[in-house]
């Protein structure tokens, strides 16, 4: 049974559809991307699950139970705009925020000593937030969110501001969590992220749902079109390549170059081009199109779609 | 109700430990004991202050000594041994503080005593200064009419005078105008009090917003439990201020009359001169007069009722903005509305029984203040007490009911400012 399931989920503002009858599941022990770009309705998804919203239509069951004031104790949410009391010590601030999530002080204090030694900043307890980075505040923020053990964890763009050393240290306990049982609701326009962690997607645009499923299905469903080379010479015979709507390329630099093959175009029609024109080549792979391909085809084809219905 | 009570500690705490709450709460009741015990003092210091030399033309040749022997440290009088005109030059130079001309027909009682003066003397110099002159003149005539020592003794009779108003419960010095006083200053300590708790809501819900803690907070309890938790806390923490400053005002001011009183002499506030120091405190008045306890406790409730009726409306504009100066444009018609009471104190005061005073009290904007003013001022028919709370009850449940409707939409409205006209289609939403 999923731990998560939204069922026809509709959220109007006025006039504006922000999220149009979206359904889907998160299962209980995986981690789950939404992606889609900005304002595609996800932020207004994840208020919903929290129980900050109510949707207009539809339900959202946790534990086949619609979410309520109780669900609110077993889920911790990361919004994307972060934000915490600037006056308050972090110490304070941690142990009144899990307060409010149903944890003893007592509990609280031994978890907050332990998660500040974690993330190498034991000496903040005393420190008010408004002294901190913005970095180190986002670790407190990021540490008030699963201080509480939620089952779900609910994460907005959690990478957002940090540095590599920071984003690596929160993968690795984002895995840890997910090894430890805890469903994980990751919400990310930024693919690649969403690619090395997630266990399943759902992609939505405009508020409705285009693509959803575990990653590997998604992927796989797209076909191996994909190509991707590495050589030294003359390209120019990728642009004319493109020019007969052969292939798109998705990212191109001087030695590489990664594209898409349209219209069933085989593999070796480039491999044949490239080897005609380049000096020498190094590489040459066809694969699975990234997710940020996917993403782009996936939306555009939707835009196709509501210009053809507008016209 | 737990998770309210856990947001009331938070909010309560952190605003009673800063170092600006327990500043203000120990200099507020000096500055208030000040701005009411200054201005008395200064008034009894004025009148006892030195009015320097006055030079005495004394044609009667008997009077001056006498005025001398009677005048106490204000005054010093000297025989002036110069020309009229050459006296008055050096009263004009400031020689002299004023020049006495007593003509001889004075000595019969007839005739005038004339003061001339630079400044023209002060408004309590003219009797203290013609009481001297009198004094003086009776006793010499007494002298000169050789009238017995138990005539002199009767002519010298000086019985002090106390006040006492009759009540049902017995008799008590009579304080109508020093309640009217105290009702004034409990209706315009509600007035303050409530603007300056309603401010340190409304800033707080900004705080939160704009900061976009809010998001979290509302994340793990309901809208209305944040909205109660902090008007409450902030409650809490007005009151322990109050109670902070009742107990502080009452301290001073039982330590500092005894202190006064013994700078005073007793003799001036017409009472005997061994009279003991809380005698000369209550002749003084600068003492607080006993305050009914039921007064207190109905101011307690009305500024509750008050408090809560603002300051949820307060956290509703707080809500609906992201910054104090955005606000300031919504919360004016709500600050017209807090002024208004303040501008019929007077009249209440003046005529608590009449009926514009009773409807005014009764309307749950305007009881807070004007009920405690009446209650102060009068005795009010307990029905009518009664009634006042029962609307303000209403009246605070109704004022949070509608602030909590817009709050749980303003709290996550960022972007464009909005008016009055978007609170109420957020009231509206379901």
């Amino acid at each position: 049974m999923p731990l998560l399931s939204i069922e026809h989920v509709t959220k109007r503002y006025g006039n504006f559809v922000a999220v149009d009858s979206v359904s889907f599941d998160a299962q209980p022990g995986r981690i789950l991307g939404l992606l889609g770009p900005n304002g595609a309705g996800k932020t207004s998804t994840i208020r919903m699950i929290a129980y900050i919203t109510i949707p207009d239509e539809g339900q959202i069951l946790f534990d086949g139970r619609p979410v309520g004031p109780w669900s609110q104790e077993q889920m911790g949410y990361l919004p994307e705009e972060r934000g915490l009391y600037k006056k308050l010590r972090v110490g304070e601030q941690l142990r009144y925020l899990a307060e409010l999530k149903g944890i003893p002080r007592a509990d609280a204090d031994a978890r907050i000593r332990q998660w500040l030694d974690r993330f190498d900043a034991t000496d903040w307890y005393n420190k008010k937030v408004e002294e901190l980075s913005k970095g180190m505040q986002q670790k407190v923020q990021f540490i008030a969110t699963i201080l509480p053990e939620p089952r779900l964890v609910i994460l907005d763009e959690p990478f957002s501001g940090l540095d590599p050393i920071n984003s690596e240290l929160l993968r690795d306990i984002i895995l840890e969590l997910k090894d430890a049982g805890r469903t994980i609701l990751f919400a990310s326009h930024r693919m690649e992220q969403v690619e090395q962690i997630c266990d399943d997607i759902c992609l939505i645009s405009r508020g409705q749902i285009l693509v959803k499923g575990s990653l590997r299905e998604v992927k796989s469903g797209f076909g191996r079109d994909a190509v991707m080379l590495n050589f030294d010479g003359d390209s120019s015979f990728l642009d004319d390549l493109e020019a007969q709507e052969l292939i798109r390329i998705s990212n191109r630099t001087h030695h590489r170059a990664e594209m898409r093959l349209l219209n069933g175009t085989p593999a070796r029609r480039v491999l044949d081009a490239a080897l005609q024109h380049v000096d020498e080549l190094y590489h040459f792979e066809v694969m699975e199109p990234p997710l940020s391909e996917i993403f782009v085809s996936v939306v555009s084809e939707q835009e196709k779609q509501r210009n053809a219905q507008a016209a | 109700m737990h998770k309210i009570w856990i947001i009331l500690k938070s909010e309560f705490w952190r605003r009673v430990r800063s170092k600006w709450f327990i500043i203000i709460t120990l200099l507020a009741p000096l500055l208030l004991i000040a701005m009411i015990v200054v201005p008395g003092l200064i008034g009894f210091l004025a009148s006892e202050g030195d009015d320097g030399t006055i030079a005495v033309i004394d044609d009667t040749g008997v009077l001056l000594p006498r005025l001398q022997a009677a005048a106490d440290d204000a005054f010093t009088f000297v025989a002036a041994d110069a020309p009229v005109d050459s006296v008055q030059n050096a009263v004009r130079r400031g020689d002299y503080s004023g020049l006495l001309i007593l003509t001889s027909d004075v000595r019969q009682g007839e005739g005038e005593a004339t003061y001339y003066s630079a400044e023209g003397g002060g408004l309590s110099l003219r009797p203290r200064l013609g009481g001297l002159v009198d004094r003086a003149v009776e006793q010499q005539r007494l002298l000169d009419a050789e009238a017995p020592p138990t005539f002199v003794e009767i002519v010298n009779t000086d019985i002090p005078l106390r006040m006492v108003k009759l009540t049902e419960e017995g008799e008590e010095a009579d304080s109508t105008i020093a309640l009217a006083i105290v009702g004034y200053i409990m209706g315009f300590f509600i007035y303050v009090t409530v603007l300056i708790y309603g401010a340190i809501v409304m800033q707080g819900v900004i705080e939160e917003k704009s900061s976009r803690v809010v998001e979290v907070m509302v994340s793990s309890v309901r809208p209305f439990q944040l909205l109660m938790g902090k008007v409450l806390g902030i409650g809490a923490m007005g009151l322990v201020q109050m109670a902070a400053w009742g107990f502080l005002i009452f301290g001073i001011s039982a330590v500092a009359g005894p202190i006064i009183a013994l700078f005073i002499d007793p003799t001036q506030l017409d009472l005997p001169a061994d009279a003991s120091s809380e005698a000369v405190v209550t002749a003084m008045d600068i003492g607080i007069p006993t305050i009914p306890f039921s007064l207190v406790v109905w101011f307690v409730l009305f500024f509750l009722g008050g408090y809560l009726l603002f300051s949820s409306l307060y956290a509703a504009i707080g809500s609906a903005v992201e910054n104090p100066q955005e606000a300031q444009s919504l919360s004016v018609p709500l600050t017209l509305i807090v002024v208004v009471p303040i501008l019929f104190i007077t009249y209440v005061i003046e005529s608590p029984g009449a009926t514009l005073s009773v409807i005014l009290s009764m309307v749950p904007f305007f009881s807070p203040i004007l009920m405690v003013v009446r209650l102060a001022a009068s005795e009010v028919p307990f029905w009518q007490v009664a009634l006042s709370y029962l609307l303000l009850i209403g009246g605070f449940v109704g004022s949070i009911w509608v602030s909590g409707r817009i709050y749980r939409i303003g709290i996550l409205m960022y972007g464009k400012k909005p008016s009055l006209k978007d609170l109420v289609r957020w009231f509206r939403y379901a």
